[in-house]
C-alpha cells in the first residue's frame, strides 16, 4: 500500500512561482504527488497507519463544499452575496414592491421555519435569509427590522426550550446554531417594535378607509404603499403577519411560566394565532393579484401566497462557515404546508394548555400517552416535557416522593417520612423523571429506551428491598416506626413491580403503532402481551388491596367492626380494565396459534434460521430483566403447541372481554377517553368472536379465503376477517 | 413492463475484479436514490469480493448485491449495504438469490448477525427479507434525508449454544423409544 510521505530520495524543489509570506513557505509537491500516485495501483485507496479504507471513504465528502471544493454555490460568503445586491435595503425604491417584497419574506420565513421544526437545519432554514446573518442591515427599514428580531427571538426561545428538554432523540439538528446569529442585542424588545409597527399600521388602515371627507384630518399619516386603491389589501396582509408573530411568541413565553402558570393565557393567544392564520390565508388571492414579479410554475410548491420567489435568501451561504449541515439543500415546505403545520402545532400546545395538572401520577402517564395519540412533532413534545418535570420536581409544584406515595396508595402522611432521603429512593425518583422524559420522545426513540429502562427498573426494585431491610435493622426501634416504614416500604415495592410491567406492556404495544411485528409474529407477540398483562393486573390488584387491607385494619382500630371481604368483595375497575385486555389478548394469540396448527398458515419459518432466533430478537430486553419469570419460547411453544379451533377457552375469551367491557361502561361513565377506549375493545371483541365462529364452522380454510389481521378498531388489538380473495 | 424470460437463464457471478465495478456503480446509480462516490463502492469490493455478487441475463447485468462484514460492539456481524435488481427483472426472485448467496458467505465466516435499514414504505423490500428471516428490530425517525422513517432490519443465526430444556426433552423422549426403563433424571445430559 501506498504511503502520502515525504519520501527518501528527492527532495521537493521551492517553487518561486508562489512567494512566501511572513509566515508561509511554498513547496512544489507536484512530483512527489505524480510519483505516489504511480505507486497506487488501479482500485486501490490511499490508506495507512491510522486512516484505514473506512476513513478513506468517509473522509471524501461529496458535495458538502467545506470538503468538495468542485461545488460550486452562488457566492462564496454572505458578504459577495450583499455585495452582488441579493439583498437590497430598501428592497426597492417603489415603495410597493418593497411591502410585497416584505410580505414575500415573512411568508418565507413560515416555510423556512416550519421546515426547521420539521427536521431541518436552522442553518439552511431560517437562516438561510442574508438579513437574518447580519442584523444591523436593516435598521432604516422599521418594518423588515421588527419582524427580524422577532423571528430571531422566536428561534432562540425555541432552541433553549428543546435543549432544556435534552431528549437526545434523532433530531439532533434542531439545536445546532453554531455559528449563527441567534441572539442579538436588542431582540427582548422585538414585541415593543412590533407593536410599534402595529400601531402605524392600524393608523394607515384607518386613513384608507376613512370617507373622503375626513381625509384631511388624518393626512399626516403617509401610507404604507403607493397605490390609493390597494393600500387596504396589503395593510390587513402586513398586520395579521405581524400579529401572528407576536402571539405566537407570547404563546412560548407563557407555556415557560413556572408550574404551568401561564397555560389558560397561553391558550388565549393560541386561538388569537389561530385566527391570524386564517386571515393569512385569505389574504393568499389578493397578494397572488396583485404581484409585481414574476411567480413560480408550481403552485403547490409556493413558499410565499403571492407566489412570488423571495428576495434575500440563499440556503448554500452557511454552508462553509457554520453549524454542520447535509450537503444536499432540503427541500422547504411549501407555504400553505407550512401554515397547516403551525395550525397542528398550535392544536398540539392548546392540548397541553388544557391540561389539569393532574398530581396523581397515573394521570399524568395517561395525559402523556393520549397526547402522543396526536403524534405531536419536537416541539410540542418538548413543551409536554418541560411541562411535567420542573426543577426535579412534577410540574415544579410535588415532590417524587410525594408523587410515588400518592401512587403507591400510600396515606397523606407518608410523604414526609425520612426514607425519602435514602439514596436508593431517591434514586427511584430519578427513574421517574427519566420515564416522563422518555415518554415524551418520538415513538421510535421512546420504544428503544423503554426496552433499555427495564432493567433499571428490576434493579432499583432489588436495591430498594436491600436499602429498606437495612433501615428495618437501623433506625426503626419502636414498633410504631417500624410498623409505619414496613407499610411505606410493601407500598412502594408493590408500586415499582407494578410500573415495571406497565412499562414492559407500552414497550411491546407500542411496537404495533410502529409496525415492527410482521403477521407471522402476531402470535407470539400476543402471547408475550398476554403474560405481561397477567403480572400487571395481578401487581395492581396486590396494591389496591394492600391499602384496603390497611384501611380496614384503621376503621377495624376506630369503628370496631369486622367486614366480610369474601362476600361483598368487588374487584376494582381499573383491574378489570386491564382483564378485558387479558382475554382479548388470549383470544387473538389462540386465533393465530390454531392458524397455525391447523392450517399451516402464519408460520415463522425461513432458510437461515427458526422461530426461536426471532423470539430471541423480539423479547431481548424482556428476558434479560426477567419480566416475567420463567418465561420463554420453551414456555411459549408448549402454550400454543395444542391449540386448536375448538379449544373452548378461545370462544369464551372475546365473550368475556365483551361482558366486562359492558359492566365497566357505569364505572368510567365520568372518563370519556377510557368510554372510548372499552367501546373499542368491545367492537374487537364482537368481531373476532364472528371472525372466530366462522373458522369454526369451516373447519379448514380452503385457498380461495384469506384471513386478514387489521387494526381498524384499536390501534393495537387486530380485529381478525375472513374474505374471499 | 416485466421482460419476459426464464429465470434459469440467469447467471449468478461473485464479484471478481475491477471490470465489475463499473456495472455495479451503473446500476446503482441508475436505481438507488442515494449517490455513493466511487470510493464508498471500492471500499466494499475491495475488502469484502467475496460478499458481492451480479446476475447477469445473457451477458448483461441485471442485479447487484455489495456487502460487508466486521466486527460491531463485540458482535461479528453483516451488513447488506446495496441491493439493486433493474425494474423489469424484479418479481422473480433474483434479489432473493443475490442476497441467500451473501447471507449464506457471511453464515460460513462465522457472523451472529446480519443487518441492514429500508424505507418503512419500501414495501418490496421488507417482503424479501421477511421471507428471509429479518425481523424488524428498531424503527428510526426520519432517518432519510427526505423525511421518511426506516426499519433496521435484522437477521439472527442460530447459535450453536446448547438449549438444555430441549435436550432434556428429546433425552426423555429417545428413553420411550429405547424403553430401557432409566428415569430421565438419571441419564446423563449432553
Amino acid at each position: 500500500m501506498a504511503e502520502a510521505d515525504g519520501g527518501g530520495d528527492a527532495k521537493a524543489p521551492l517553487n518561486s512561482s508562489i512567494p512566501s509570506g511572513k509566515d508561509t513557505v511554498w513547496f512544489d509537491v507536484s512530483s512527489l504527488l505524480h510519483r505516489a500516485c504511480h505507486d497506487l495501483r488501479n482500485d486501490e485507496l490511499i490508506n495507512g497507519e491510522n486512516f484505514n479504507l473506512f476513513a478513506a471513504m468517509s473522509a471524501l465528502e461529496i458535495m458538502d463544499p467545506k470538503m468538495d471544493s468542485g461545488i460550486v454555490s452562488t457566492y462564496y460568503s454572505v458578504d459577495e452575496a450583499i455585495e452582488n445586491g441579493a439583498a437590497p435595503i430598501p428592497l426597492s425604491f417603489d415603495r410597493t414592491i418593497d411591502v410585497q417584497c416584505v410580505i414575500d419574506i415573512m411568508d418565507h420565513f413560515l416555510a423556512c421555519e416550519a421546515t426547521w421544526h420539521k427536521g431541518g437545519s436552522l442553518a439552511q432554514t431560517v437562516f438561510s435569509c442574508i438579513y437574518l446573518l447580519r442584523p444591523e442591515r436593516t435598521s432604516s427599514h422599521a418594518l423588515l427590522h421588527s419582524f427580524c428580531r422577532v423571528i430571531r427571538a422566536t428561534c432562540s426561545a425555541l432552541v433553549s426550550a428543546v435543549s432544556e428538554a435534552r431528549t437526545n432523540e434523532e433530531e439532533d439538528l434542531f439545536t445546532m446554531a453554531y455559528g449563527l446569529p441567534l441572539k442579538v442585542n436588542g431582540d427582548e424588545k422585538c414585541l415593543s417594535m412590533i407593536h410599534a409597527v402595529d400601531e402605524t399600521l392600524c393608523r394607515q388602515l384607518k386613513a384608507c378607509k376613512a370617507p373622503v371627507s375626513k381625509k384631511t384630518v388624518l393626512e399626516d399619516v403617509e401610507p404604507l404603499q403607493t397605490h390609493l386603491d390597494l393600500e387596504e389589501g396589503f395593510c390587513k396582509a402586513v398586520l395579521c403577519r405581524i400579529r401572528f408573530r407576536k402571539h405566537f411568541y407570547h404563546v412560548l413565553t407563557c407555556l415557560r411560566k413556572p408550574q404551568g402558570r401561564g397555560l389558560e393565557l397561553a391558550k388565549k393567544h393560541i386561538i388569537s394565532c389561530l385566527s391570524e392564520l386564517d386571515s393569512m390565508l385569505k389574504t393568499e388571492e389578493f397578494l397572488r393579484d396583485n404581484s409585481a414579479r414574476g411567480t413560480v410554475e408550481n403552485e403547490d410548491e409556493k413558499t410565499t401566497a403571492s407566489g412570488c420567489q423571495p428576495v434575500g435568501f440563499d440556503s448554500t451561504l452557511n454552508s462553509r462557515s457554520a453549524a454542520p449541515t447535509p450537503p444536499r439543500a432540503i427541500k422547504l415546505l411549501s407555504w400553505k404546508k407550512a401554515v397547516d403545520y403551525f395550525r397542528k402545532l398550535l392544536h398540539d400546545l392548546d392540548v397541553i394548555c388544557s391540561y389539569s395538572l393532574d398530581p396523581v401520577f397515573e394521570g399524568a402517564l395517561r395525559f402523556v400517552v393520549d397526547v402522543q395519540k396526536f403524534q405531536p412533532d419536537l416541539v410540542a413534545r418538548a413543551h409536554i416535557q418541560l411541562l411535567l418535570v420542573q426543577d426535579g420536581k412534577l410540574y415544579g409544584r410535588e415532590s417524587l416522593f410525594a408523587v410515588i406515595c400518592k401512587a403507591a396508595l400510600l396515606p397523606e402522611g407518608a410523604k414526609n417520612h425520612d426514607i425519602q432521603k435514602n439514596e436508593s429512593v431517591q434514586q427511584l425518583g430519578q427513574l421517574l423523571i427519566t420515564l416522563f422524559r422518555v415518554l415524551c420522545t418520538n415513538t421510535a426513540w421512546q420504544r428503544r429506551k423503554l426496552g433499555k429502562i427495564l432493567q433499571d427498573w428490576r434493579i432499583i426494585y432489588v436495591q430498594l428491598e436491600l436499602a429498606f431491610r437495612k433501615e428495618f435493622g437501623e433506625t426503626a426501634s419502636t414498633s410504631v416506626e417500624q410498623d409505619l416504614l414496613l407499610k411505606v416500604c410493601k407500598h412502594i415495592l408493590i408500586w415499582v413491580e407494578e410500573q415495571t410491567y406497565w412499562i414492559a406492556l407500552r414497550f411491546l404495544m407500542v411496537g404495533f403503532e410502529l409496525e415492527l411485528y410482521s403477521t407471522d409474529e402476531y402470535c407470539m407477540v400476543y402471547w408475550y402481551i398476554y403474560i405481561i398483562l397477567i403480572k400487571l393486573a395481578e401487581k395492581t390488584h396486590l396494591k389496591i388491596m394492600l391499602s384496603n387491607d390497611s384501611s380496614r385494619r384503621k376503621s377495624k382500630k376506630k369503628k370496631g367492626f369486622v367486614k366480610d371481604v369474601g362476600k361483598d368483595y368487588q374487584v376494582p375497575p381499573v383491574v378489570l380494565f386491564l382483564q378485558c385486555y387479558i382475554h382479548v389478548s388470549q383470544g387473538l394469540m389462540m386465533i393465530l396459534a390454531s392458524l397455525r396448527n391447523e392450517n399451516n398458515i402464519i408460520l415463522c419459518q425461513g432458510p437461515f434460521n427458526t422461530e426461536h432466533e426471532r423470539f430471541v430478537q423480539h423479547f431481548e430486553l424482556l428476558q434479560k430483566a426477567s419480566l416475567p419469570d420463567h418465561a420463554s419460547f420453551f414456555s411459549f411453544t408448549e402454550t400454543v403447541a395444542n391449540t386448536h379451533f375448538s379449544t373452548l377457552s378461545m370462544h369464551n375469551c372475546f365473550k368475556d372481554a365483551q361482558k366486562i367491557a359492558k359492566e365497566l361502561r357505569g364505572s368510567f361513565a365520568n372518563d370519556p377517553d377510557r368510554l372510548g377506549e372499552l367501546r373499542q375493545i368491545e367492537q374487537v371483541a364482537e368481531h373476532n368472536h364472528v371472525a372466530l365462529n366462522l373458522l369454526c364452522q369451516l373447519g379448514s380454510l380452503e385457498p380461495s379465503l384469506k384471513i386478514s389481521f387489521d387494526f381498524i378498531h384499536h390501534p393495537h388489538f387486530a380485529t381478525a376477517s375472513v374474505k374471499r380473495s | 413492463m416485466a421482460l419476459e424470460f426464464d429465470t434459469s437463464e440467469i447467471e449468478y457471478m461473485s464479484y471478481s475484479g475491477e471490470h465489475h465495478l463499473p456495472l455495479i456503480m451503473n446500476l446503482v446509480d441508475q436505481e438507488l436514490s442515494e449517490p455513493y462516490s466511487i470510493f464508498t463502492y471500492r471500499y466494499f469490493v475491495y475488502l469484502w469480493p467475496n460478499l458481492s455478487f451480479l446476475a447477469f441475463h445473457k451477458g448483461k447485468c441485471v442485479g447487484t448485491v455489495v456487502c460487508k462484514m466486521g466486527d460491531h460492539r463485540h458482535t461479528f456481524r453483516g451488513y447488506i449495504a446495496m441491493l439493486v435488481v433493474l425494474n423489469s427483472y424484479r418479481g422473480r426472485g433474483i434479489a432473493t438469490e443475490l442476497v441467500s448467496r451473501s447471507i449464506k458467505v457471511m453464515m460460513e465466516s462465522g457472523c451472529e448477525e446480519v443487518t441492514l435499514e429500508a424505507e418503512v414504505t419500501n414495501k418490496g423490500a421488507l417482503a424479501l427479507y421477511g421471507r428471509l428471516g429479518f425481523i424488524r428490530a428498531k424503527r428510526l425517525f426520519r432517518y432519510y434525508l427526505n423525511g421518511v422513517d426506516a426499519f433496521r432490519l435484522k437477521l439472527l443465526f442460530p447459535r450453536p449454544e446448547p438449549d438444555y430444556s430441549d435436550s432434556i426433552k428429546s433425552v426423555a423422549d429417545e428413553s420411550e423409544e429405547h424403553g430401557d426403563g432409566m428415569p430421565p433424571e438419571e441419564r446423563i445430559i449432553q
